[in-house]
């Protein structure tokens, strides 16, 4: 077991250091003048001394070799260069963003895989019937929805209409509150972007679930725990969802990886202050050092998401790996 | 000898977009005590229907339309769900039809073995354990892999996994449903000298499900050959061989070859099974049988005893009797 962690540990190891090598390589390639990339538009209102300074300031006058070690440097620190566009160092906007981004999409992946699960199991153990028809039409329904609509038909139902939730935000501003009441008031300001990203993520699971349920209602084994005399909740969950759990498993774990990039569309619908919509604005103020910073983030939460599924898969799985017991 | 299994006129329908499949109907047979009964016929006539509609395991949309299965006496197709749990493994087990997908591939082979143990006799984990370890050395496999899982054994082995399983609870009744299936010759000769061998020595009922002539009347009993969803002809293995009475019985034999005598020549049977969906009334061999006749079209032939102990459903034998 010790050996194949290890083993797996160099593999993204080496994964991880040609991510930032690309990263590190990406701009100096990339068409241009570096001084826009740092500095946005306004470079042509500067002086020569002023873009000198800030050549300076970055290094760019050292040697490429010299760079990439001042690079490897600052993302160990945790130093990912300054937003000009927010005047703000970056990793001060990330530690800002990340908690609430973990909170929603998080959460969202945790719910719709949940109630995936349990719905899919149902609708492949009731195949065929009313109960499985219902289940598959509401499931396709959802999938058909765009998340912005269902973002904005919420917030007009329970938010405008209504007056129970509020419009946007991730808690409320200038309102000082503390414990108990800060976070119910952050609960109410998650419900409407939660069950939007619930409501839109829910059917891939659903559907991975049901199909590989009906899979494993065919095999033999299941027939054998029927002949055997096994209760029928215990072959639906011991036998069954068991195995079928595997693909929906593998999904889990892929998406983990990406759930700290944020939802995006939701969090801009909702005025949420996650990780996607940092992004989707540097990418709309061009501040290029931000947007580097949002990739790298990104990389290297789906190299750890398979560097975690790697781990557990043999506990899941046993004809994955565990070579050593 | 006493009858462990009769089964009596036993019907299994399919509901389908086109129609009813009668995929098995007015099906009678038995089974003695410490006897082992050779089921054959070719894929799709049924075989896999009625082994399943004895385990009660027919599910929407097939139905057991009509008929009784009698185990010991009592009525499988009229027992409640707990006497049949009751009933499940204890009297009547079953290695499936390809052996190799009889295991669940999460769990080890010992868990499944003890699962069936524990379920239905008042043991504690450390017998069952114990019990289990027994099995497999009984299968030729070394107990102490029972901590191992399905995908560490090759496929013979799974094989002989599924029949310690099969035997965990002492049933009376064993089904082999095509359990050689998908192994090479070699290991289904061992497979099914293991289990001949185990009958004796348990003196168990096997009912042996296959389309392997020749090794079914090296080692059974009695035959029951089924064609298209109706048993057509049932006699000692003796009685099949030398005196078969059913025209598609012969030409089964027909088309087997003989590899004590390689002069005689192996005769396949023109044309193809028909379609159970909404069959007509008729000898279901009738499209292909040589001595079909107008009553074959309209009717279909009983299946009676010509003499005793042998069974078949053909009206040459009512038009020769008279």
């Amino acid at each position: 077991m010790g050996k194949f962690v290890a083993g797996k540990f160099l593999q993204y190891v080496i994964v991880i250091i040609l991510m930032v090598t690309l990263n590190f390589l990406l701009p100096r390639v990339m068409p241009g003048n570096p001084l826009v990339f740092l500095a946005g538009e306004d470079v042509g209102f500067m002086s020569s001394a002023e873009k000198e300074a800030i050549l300076e300031k970055h290094g760019l006058n050292d040697s490429i070799v010299q760079q990439y070690g001042t690079y490897l440097k600052n993302i160990f620190t945790g130093e990912f260069g300054f937003s000009y566009q927010q005047k703000r160092p970056i990793i001060e906007l990330l530690k800002e963003r990340l908690p609430w981004t973990i909170l929603l999409s998080g959460l969202g992946l945790v719910l719709s895989t949940i109630i995936g699960v349990l719905f899919g199991t149902i609708s492949a153990w009731k195949r065929g019937t009313k109960t499985d028809v219902n289940l598959l039409t509401m499931f396709m329904f959802l999938s058909a929805m765009p998340s912005f609509w269902v973002g904005m038909i919420l917030v007009s139902v329970f938010s405008v209409q209504l007056g129970w939730l509020p419009v946007f935000g991730a808690e409320s501003a200038w309102s000082n509150l503390k414990g108990m009441d800060r976070f119910i008031d952050i609960v109410k300001h998650l419900i409407l972007p939660l069950t939007t990203l619930v409501l839109i993520s829910v059917t891939s699971t659903f559907m991975i679930m049901r199909y590989s349920m009906l899979n494993v209602l065919g095999e033999d084994y299941i027939m054998i725990a029927k002949a055997k005399g096994v209760k029928e909740k215990v072959i639906r969950y011991k036998h069954a969802m068991r195995n079928a759990l595997l693909p929906v498993a593998t999904v889990f774990m892929l998406s983990l990886g990406f759930t700290l990039g944020g939802a995006t569309v939701i969090e801009t619908v909702f005025a949420y202050p996650g990780v996607g919509r940092l992004m989707f604005e540097s990418v709309l103020s061009r501040d290029y050092p931000l947007i580097q910073a949002t990739f790298l983030i990104i990389t290297f939460s789906v190299v750890i998401a398979n560097f975690l599924a790697d781990l557990i898969y043999p506990f899941l799985d046993p004809k994955v790996g565990r070579h050593n017991g | 000898m006493s009858t462990v299994l009769s089964v009596e006129k036993l019907s299994t329908f399919f509901r389908t977009d086109k129609g009813i499949a009668k995929a098995v109907e007015n099906v009678s047979f038995s089974v003695d005590k410490g006897e082992m009964l050779g089921l054959i016929g070719e894929s799709g006539c049924g075989k896999t229907t009625v082994a399943q509609s004895i385990l009660r395991l027919i599910e929407y949309p097939g139905k057991v339309v009509a008929g009784s299965v009698y185990l010991n006496g009592k009525n499988l197709l009229k027992a409640t769900d707990s006497e049949l749990t009751g009933l499940r493994w204890r009297e009547i087990s079953v290695i499936p039809q390809s052996a190799m997908n009889a295991l669940n591939p999460v769990y080890t082979v010992g868990d499944q073995i003890i699962e069936a143990i524990l379920l239905h006799d008042n043991v504690n984990k450390k017998e069952a354990v114990e019990r289990t370890k027994r099995l497999l050395e009984l299968v030729g496999i070394d107990g102490e892999r029972w901590k191992s899982y399905p995908h560490e054994f090759s496929g013979g082995m799974k094989q002989r996994v599924a029949i310690a399983m099969a035997l965990a609870c002492n049933p009376k009744l064993v089904i082999s449903d095509e359990s050689t299936t998908g192994l090479d010759v070699l290991t289904q000769a061992q497979v099914i000298a293991l289990i001949k061998n185990l009958q004796k020595k348990m003196n168990l009922s096997v009912i042996l499900i296959s389309h392997d002539l020749p090794m079914v009347t090296s080692i059974c009993d009695r035959i029951a050959i089924m064609y298209a969803g109706n048993l057509v002809e049932w006699a000692s293995t003796k009685e099949i061989l030398n005196d078969a009475r059913h025209p598609y019985s012969k030409a089964l034999l027909n088309a087997t070859p003989d590899l004590s005598n390689s002069e005689r020549e192996v005769i396949s049977i023109p044309g193809s099974v028909p379609s159970l969906v909404n069959i007509p009334t008729c000898c279901r061999f009738h499209t292909r049988c040589p001595y079909a006749f107008d009553r074959c079209r309209q009717e279909t032939p009983e299946f009676m005893e010509i003499k005793p102990g042998h069974y078949v459903a053909c009206f040459l034998e009512e038009e020769q009797n008279g």
